[in-house]
């Protein structure tokens, strides 16, 4: 009675949280979704984080791989916050290039918006989105080491789950869920390309891997979930103590797509393209989402979820 | 009661921090990446079934002939140089294209219905109907129609011909998935419009495809 107590009260204070703190940090920043156009004059992004030191940050970021200006804007976003913010791995959601793959796309879509990043020894660690080619996999700066679904640990207590969600074998939900009943780590952070969320008017939740992979997310204590392929930037009201994230703004803007009606939004933004920035501390992960003009358009906190048992 | 002012206190501390906008330089030691291997994952299950004698028999005309070609597809992959885990755009370009050609050379006479045989195809039609005429059918065809409105025979595909550069790949849901009988990790099922495609990953080719293959 009283662990469910406890439970209620830890699941109210999550939500209170990231009402509270997203609010709050709207607020300062004046960056409300419908507010932000891409017109607005260049600035400065803000850190609304505790950029503590042995803290981990990271990025994320997906369907992005275009080439075109918009893309490179938003780079440069990321570059500038790097200076200030020295997160040093980046999480990509998938559609990582779009088009054709040959050496050159990599280049002009990849390796040279990113470069200073690359350059700085930031780490980016992919998924595969519905438009990406399987052999990406094999590619050395996505860090894959040639495997469609893998996992990794950046730091002690924090283990990244990355799925292949365009063609989820039986052999990979099996294995997903011996990882993560295998995994003693406090923060367990899946991703991948489809989201099981989303208002979307264009694809929206991905009801058919929701029926598959929420059971194992809830049983296994799974606290976060990022996904992309609707083009803007979402969080959704948690979901059974989860916190599930749409950041499909990297880099082709499908503005006006988040249908306001859906009732599963917490945050949306869907006028300009958008990454994450993350900051795990102890039990809480801050965000922050910081748009192509440099605006902070969310910021949060999650609380990592312990396990019921 | 001591709950809520633990909680209280939490709430207050968390949003004292997130409000901090402190924009203090930190430099963490490089986090070591690690990685686990899938390769130990367990074999699949089918959730429709179990299928009758008549139609297992007729699966296994299939699954015959997509041993020959699994076996044909590693031993062109043995000849060419093997792609590293950290490959560059130009490795990896470079053996996928090449590996086409073989793939193609050695298939030159290919046909529809080589791996996908006359037996197999009505099974295979008959296993998708069971699927999609569930309860949740029209979502799961409209999961799959998503960035597939394409006309198949617009787009002229053909065996051997490579997988069109402009078609995103489709989803297939985990419960097409667990239905259709298993393939090798080289060989992927996909749609193309309401086709349904067997799909060389690694050549990037159409193995062989089934028209018409999605129930309306």
């Amino acid at each position: 009675m009283l662990m469910r107590t406890r439970h209620r009260f830890s699941v109210a204070l999550l939500v209170v949280l990231l009402t509270w703190t997203g609010s709050a940090c709207r607020d300062r920043d004046a960056a409300a979704a419908t507010a932000v156009v891409a017109a607005q004059a260049p600035a400065e992004p803000t850190v609304p984080l505790p950029n503590r030191d042995g803290s981990f940050k990271f990025g994320v970021l997906g369907d992005f791989g275009t080439g075109d200006p918009p893309q490179y804007e938003l780079a440069d976003q990321m570059v500038k916050l790097h200076q200030r913010f020295k997160y040093d791995h980046i999480v990509l959601v998938g559609d990582n290039l779009y088009g054709s793959e040959r050496p050159q796309d990599f280049v002009n879509k990849f390796e040279r918006p990113y470069k200073p990043l690359l350059d700085a020894g930031v780490k980016f660690y992919a998924s595969l989105g519905n438009h990406d080619a399987r052999e990406q996999r094999y590619y050395k700066l996505f860090n894959m080491d040639g495997k469609l679904y893998y996992t990794f640990s950046p730091k002690a207590n924090i283990r990244f789950f990355v799925l292949e969600s365009t063609y989820p074998v039986p052999e990979q939900i099996q294995w997903v869920e011996s990882e993560l009943k295998a995994s003693s780590s406090d923060w367990k952070i899946a991703y991948f390309h489809h989201p099981l969320y989303s208002s979307g008017d264009r694809h929206g939740s991905d009801l058919r891997l929701r029926e598959v992979l929420e059971p194992l997310f809830v049983k296994y204590n799974v606290t976060v979930v990022l996904t992309g392929h609707d083009h803007f930037y979402e969080r959704v009201k948690i979901e059974k103590n989860i916190a599930y994230f749409v950041v499909g703004s990297g880099g082709q803007l499908r503005k006006g797509n988040i249908d306001r009606g859906s009732g599963i939004t917490a945050r949306g933004f869907d006028t300009d393209l958008a990454f994450m920035a993350a900051e795990i501390a102890g039990d809480e992960m801050y965000f922050n989402v910081i748009s192509r003009v440099g605006q902070t358009v969310d910021s949060g906190v999650v609380k990592r979820r312990r396990p019921t048992s | 009661m001591c709950a809520t002012r633990c909680g209280l206190v939490s709430l207050v501390a968390a949003g004292a921090l997130t409000l901090s906008a402190c924009t203090r330089n930190s430099t963490p030691p490089p986090p070591p990446a690690t990685s686990a291997s899938p390769a130990s994952a367990p074999a699949t299950e089918r959730v429709v079934g179990p299928l009758s004698q008549e139609d297992a028999r007729a699966l296994a005309t299939m699954n015959d002939r997509l041993r020959e070609y699994v076996d044909l597809h590693l031993k062109l992959e043995g000849i060419l140089p093997k792609l590293p885990k950290e490959a560059t755009p130009q490795q990896i370009d470079g053996n996928q294209r090449a590996f086409e050609k073989l793939m193609r050379e050695n298939r030159a006479n290919a046909k529809p219905g080589d791996l996908f045989t006359p037996e197999a195809q009505p099974v295979i039609k008959r296993l998708l109907a069971t699927v999609f005429g569930g309860p949740d059918g029209k979502q799961l065809k409209a999961s799959i129609m998503d960035e597939n409105p394409v006309d198949p025979v617009q787009l002229k595909l053909t065996v051997n011909g490579r997988y069109p550069d402009t078609v995103p790949l489709t989803s297939v849901p985990p419960q097409v998935l667990q239905t259709l009988p298993k393939l090798s990790e080289d060989l992927e099922y996909r749609f193309i419009g309401d086709w349904l495609i067997l799909l060389d990953a690694h050549a990037h080719t159409i193995a062989d495809y089934i028209d018409n293959a999605l129930p309306k």
